[in-house]
This record gives C-alpha cells, sequence and structure tokens, in this order.
C-alpha cells in the first residue's frame, strides 16, 4: 500500500515498478491432465442400478 | 538416459535389490514378531502388530538400503559443454514475507560470484514477490533499487509482486513463465534462502547444454550458517551423511529423478510444456493447489519424455534450514500435508511407475511414525485380548507345557531395527574416515564424537517427531489444511514456557503411555522408556536444542572454511547493515 504522507515512497514504488519490469516474453504453460476422467466404476453402478420397470400385464 | 545416468540395466539391478532387500528385512521382522507375539498365544492382536512392524520397518530398512547402495559408488564424470554459455538463464528467487536485506543480500552475492566466473550476462534474475504484508512489500521495493544501485543490475535484475498469489510458489514460478519465460533457455529455481556458488550456476547450464533430453537437473543443498544445537546437529547430519543418500537415491533414479524444489535447473520450454499444474477436484487438504508441487513436476516431465537428474557431485549448492525442532515441525506439517496430497495422483494417467513409487514413498514417510506409534499402542493394550495361557495343548499328555520365553527374539528384533537405524551412518562414517572426507568435519576423531552425538540427539528427538508427524497425519486425515505459513528465519531460540506451550501434549501422551503400560502391561515398561522418557522431556529437549551452539562437534565443512559466495554475502551484509545504522543515525 502507498502510503500517501510520504510521497517520496510514491516515487520509489513507481521507479521498483519501472526498474524492475519483467521482460515480456509470454510462454504458454497448458495446464496438464493428473486425474484421471470420472468413470462409472462397478461399484456405483450396482448402487444406481433399479429394477427394470415392467409393463402390466395386458397394458 | 542423461549423460551421467548410470544404465538402465544397473538402476533396474539396484532397484530390485534394494526393494527386496527390505521386503525380506520387513518379512524378517514379520516372522520373528508374530513368533514372538504367539508366546502366550495367538491372536489377532498379534497379526495386526506383526503387520506394523512389517510397514515400519520397510520404511527404515529402505532408507538404510538406499545409504548402503550410495556407498558402493562414487559419482560418475560428468559431460558438459565447454565452449561458450549461448543460452539465457533466469534465475528465480521466489520470496514470501521474508526478510528483504538477508535475502536481496544473496541475490547480490550471487550476481558477484557469476561475475567473477564472466558469464554473468548470461544471466538474469527475477524477485519473484507473493509477499502479502505491506509493510514488508515496501522494505522489498527499497531495497531492490538499492540491489540495482550496487550491482548496476538494472534491465539484469527484475522484481514484481503479485497481486494474488494463486497456486503458491508453483502458482508464483507459473506467472514468471507465463510472462516473461520465452525470454530464457533455462531457470534456475532458487528460495528465498538458497545461496549457490556463480561457477556451480555455470557448470549447471554446461550440463543441461550438454544432455538435450535432460528437463531438469537438481544439485543437493548443503545447509549452513546454522547457530543452534538443533540447526547444527541438522546441519552436520545433512552435510555428512546426505551425499551418500542421494548418491544411492542418484543410482536408483534412472530418468525419474527428484526435483526438491529449489536450487536446481530446468529446461524452460520442457517445464512450461509438461508442468502446469491444474488444481485438485474437491477442496483441500487432498484437493485444492498442489502442495508439495515439486515431486509433481519431477514427475510430469519424465512422464513427457524428459530426463530428471540429481547430480550429487555438485558442489556450491546452499540452503538455511530451521533452527529449533519447532520450526522444523511447522515446515514439516506443510510436507506432510502436500505428501498425502499425492495419494490423489498414485494413480495419474501416463506416470512412469517410478514416480508413483516416489509419491507412496512420499506417504510412507509420514504414514511410518503412525505405524510404530499404532504398534506401541497395540503393544500396551495387547494383554487385554491375549487369550489365557493353555498349559495342557496336548490331549491326554498328564503334564503341563510351560511357555517358552521369547524374549530372545524381541531382543533379535530391536537389534536388527536398531543396525536399520544407525548402522548406515556408522558406515557412513567409517567410509569418510577412509576416504578423507572427514577431513571436512574436523578430522576422524571429531567426525566419530559428532556422528555418536547425532546419533544419542536423534534418538532421543525421534519420539518428539513421531508425536508431530502423527498429529500432521490426523490434522491432514481429519481435512484440516495447514494454509501456507511464512518460513520462520533467524535466531530461533524457544524459551522453556514457549517449548511447553507447543509441546505440552506430548508430554501428557507419554506420561499418559507410561501410566497405561505400567497398569496393563508392567513388563513393556523398560521397553517402552527409550520412547516415552524422551516425549515426558520433550520441551526440556525442545528448549535446550534451540539455545545457540558453541561446541567443537558438528563442525561442517563451510564452518572451516566459508564457501566464496558465503563471504561474499557476508560482506554485502556487512555494508548494508552499516549503511542502514548511519542512516538511522543520521
Amino acid at each position: 500500500m502507498m502510503d500517501l504522507a510520504k510521497p517520496d515512497q510514491f516515487d520509489l514504488d513507481r521507479l521498483a515498478e519501472e526498474l524492475g519490469a519483467l521482460p515480456h516474453a509470454p510462454l504458454a504453460m497448458p495446464l496438464q491432465t493428473l486425474e484421471p476422467a470420472p468413470r462409472e466404476g462397478l461399484f456405483s453402478a450396482l448402487l444406481r442400478a433399479r429394477p427394470r420397470r415392467m409393463g402390466k400385464a395386458g397394458s | 538416459m542423461g549423460a551421467t545416468a548410470a544404465p538402465l540395466r544397473r538402476v533396474y539391478a539396484t532397484r530390485t535389490l534394494t526393494l527386496t532387500a527390505s521386503l525380506l528385512a520387513a518379512g524378517l521382522g514379520f516372522v520373528v514378531f508374530l513368533q514372538f507375539g504367539a508366546s502366550d498365544g495367538f491372536d489377532a492382536f498379534d497379526v495386526l502388530r506383526a503387520a506394523l512392524i512389517f510397514a515400519s520397518t520397510f520404511w527404515l530398512a529402505w532408507g538404510a538400503f538406499t545409504a548402503l547402495a550410495g556407498l558402493t559408488t562414487r559419482p560418475p564424470a560428468v559431460p558438459r559443454d565447454p565452449g561458450p554459455l549461448r543460452a539465457m538463464t533466469a534465475i528465480l528467487v521466489p520470496a514470501y514475507n521474508e526478510d528483504p536485506v538477508a535475502t536481496f543480500a544473496r541475490i547480490a552475492a550471487m550476481e558477484a560470484s557469476l561475475r567473477a566466473t564472466g558469464h554473468g550476462d548470461r544471466f538474469h534474475f527475477a524477485i519473484l514477490s507473493d509477499t502479502r504484508n505491506d509493510e514488508v512489500a515496501a522494505r522489498e521495493r527499497i531495497w531492490f533499487l538499492r540491489l540495482l544501485a550496487d550491482t548496476h543490475g538494472e534491465g539484469r535484475i527484475f522484481y514484481r509482486r503479485r497481486t494474488s498469489n494463486k497456486g503458491r510458489k508453483a502458482g508464483n514460478i507459473e506467472d514468471f513463465i507465463k510472462r516473461a519465460g520465452g525470454a530464457y533457455t533455462y531457470a534456475i529455481i532458487l528460495d528465498a534462502d538458497s545461496l549457490m556458488e556463480g561457477a556451480t550456476m555455470v557448470e549447471m547450464v554446461r550440463r543441461m547444454e550438454a544432455a538435450p533430453d535432460l528437463g531438469l537437473l537438481q544439485t543437493l543443498p548443503k545447509v549452513i550458517r546454522a547457530r543452534s544445537r538443533f540447526g547444527r546437529i541438522m546441519q552436520f547430519a545433512g552435510g555428512f551423511y546426505s551425499p551418500v543418500f542421494a548418491r544411492g537415491l542418484a543410482m536408483m533414479q534412472g530418468r525419474t529423478g527428484p526435483f526438491w524444489g529449489h536450487n536446481a535447473i530446468v529446461r524452460m520450454r520442457a517445464f512450461a510444456e509438461s508442468c502446469g499444474l491444474p488444481e485438485l477436484s474437491g477442496k483441500p487438504p487432498f484437493g485444492g493447489h498442489i502442495l508439495s508441487h515439486d515431486y509433481v513436476e519431477a514427475a510430469l516431465l519424465a512422464r513427457a519424455g524428459w530426463t530428471v537428474r540429481v547430480d550429487d557431485d555438485l558442489q556450491g549448492s546452499y540452503e538455511e534450514a530451521p533452527e529449533n525442532i519447532i520450526d522444523h515441525a511447522k515446515r514439516d506439517r506443510r510436507w506432510c500435508q502436500g505428501n498425502l496430497q499425492h495419494s490423489r495422483l498414485l494413480l495419474a494417467p501416463g506416470l512412469k511407475a517410478w514416480s508413483r513409487f516416489v509419491f507412496l514413498q512420499g506417504i510412507l514417510a509420514y504414514i511410518a511414525p503412525v505405524f510404530w506409534l499404532a504398534f506401541l499402542a497395540a503393544s500396551i493394550a495387547a494383554p487385554l485380548f491375549a487369550p489365557p495361557i493353555d498349559y495342557f495343548p496336548i490331549e491326554y499328555w498328564p503334564f503341563p507345557v510351560l511357555p517358552v520365553s521369547q524374549v530372545s527374539k524381541a531382543l533379535a528384533l530391536a537389534v536388527g531395527i536398531g543396525g536399520l537405524l544407525f548402522l548406515p551412518k556408522l558406515l557412513i562414517l567409517l567410509d569418510a574416515a577412509l576416504r578423507g572426507r572427514a577431513r571436512g568435519f574436523g578430522g576422524g576423531l571429531r567426525a566419530l564424537q559428532s556422528t555418536l552425538t547425532e546419533l544419542l540427539f536423534s534418538s532421543l528427538t525421534a519420539p518428539i517427531f513421531l508425536m508431530f508427524q502423527t498429529r500432521s497425519v490426523l490434522q491432514v486425515l481429519r481435512g484440516a489444511d495447514g494454509g501456507w505459513p511464512a518460513q520462520s528465519r533467524g535466531d530461533g531460540t524457544l524459551s522453556f514456557r514457549d517449548a511447553w506451550a507447543a509441546s505440552h501434549w506430548i508430554v501428557t501422551t507419554g506420561g499418559v503411555v507410561l501410566v497405561m503400560a505400567q497398569w496393563l502391561s508392567p513388563e513393556l515398561v523398560l521397553w517402552l522408556m527409550p520412547v516415552a522418557l524422551p516425549m515426558v522431556l520433550a520441551p526440556l529437549l525442545i528448549s535446550w536444542s534451540s539455545r545457540p551452539s558453541r561446541s567443537l562437534l558438528f563442525t561442517t565443512e563451510t564452518e572451516i572454511t566459508p564457501a566464496p559466495v558465503m563471504r561474499l554475502h557476508d560482506a554485502i551484509l556487512a555494508r548494508w547493515d552499516e549503511s542502514l545504522e548511519d542512516r538511522n543515525a543520521a
């Protein structure tokens, strides 16, 4: 935070920012895949299993 | 593989031998304990305790056999590019609420050291501030200008402060790469307390140039500038034992060596293409930002086909370390969370088998103390569940069969485990004496005294670390996020009151262990003394070991002859302190 009561610090901050500026040379850094894509396992398939709906006799 | 790495066949042979020997030692521990436990009747508790012995012994044996492997070879000769340096290298110094005077003085020292090599113009420094404290940040800016003025470093030394410290240190590095990474072929990643000789940095670049498939080269940093008893003991242990352990590790690494987060050089393009870390699904501690990013980055580089290597022969790489047990435990809490979080990555797609094993090792390093503690608790409680002794186990046999004492088995087990703990260190001592390495530690006799005292100290403090690590594991398992506390640096002396405040729960636990043992298994009390007594004395040990050390014991090479870059750092600090005093006086 700049202290407005100390204007000299204002200049120091700006100076540090200007002199410290990194060279502009962007490089892409794509995100890597670390977690396997969610896949339904046998256990969750069993949990979600429901009896097959049967039509009423005669309908 | 990288130019210096051992042929793959030797790597696989070393891995197989070390793994087999560790499994055999653990299996032997399992069987011997089962025989001992079954002496008063066989029950499920015996199997549980034997299984805990198996897991704990495996971990100890793994460390011991890694050291033994390290004693069998010397670092190989290393190909290097001797030509003129063409590549540009960025030296990244992440800072997080650090003292800018000490940190920037290190940069000034490294800059001067680099200039002395004649290759200073091939290296830029980037101070990557993640400081949250505005007062510290204001001082950073002032001292940055001082650093520029002192080194004439305009255009070679940069400073930027992030408005948000997303992704912590890994995010800090990533932010640099996304803004400025394209300007550099290599990046040397440091910590705020890292110090490296200019010649070492030049050598690292030469080795990278000589091996186009090398994605990351890790050095083995030596701990320097320790002042307290604890700090100096750790400094000695690091300097004396670690090179041998690192050699063993280097023999097993193949193309998948380690990254310890700092004092390493990366090939910028490889790192950028392979190491963009996603947030893990879910909340911390297991989800969110990857805390121990370095291990993951090493695994990702290897996954992308790059070689990751530790060159244990590289000298001139330094770091500082915590001065007391509490600061050590705080840092360890963070590492514990980071390593346990790796359990989420064990099945990450495409990783090399060795990278998965490294994750497993890291997890085991923190779980093993819990196994030891569980073993102690199960041993104390075992008599409650033991079946009554059957004096007439043979039908129609009129005479009682008295159980044979199996104390010798327990003693053999204790000796075996003690051997795994002590033997590698004693062999390292012998090796150092024979090869003349002990001279750097005050000579053979001084090294012997230091080693024996270190063994005593590490035995006394092991139960305290066991308790801190167990607490860390339990905190992580119950979902507590340790956050990202700034590193405590500096004097580190702790009063008894501070030590008590941080460890009274260990004292209580030690007391409870003794009382329970006396009540349930009085014959165990003596066996438990080496564990319970240090726990009861924890505040004393913590406070005593945090005091300044003036002993001739634990002398290290850099205490006898400070490295040139250390002398430069001292001179710069003295000059800056002097000008600070002058300004304060004015």
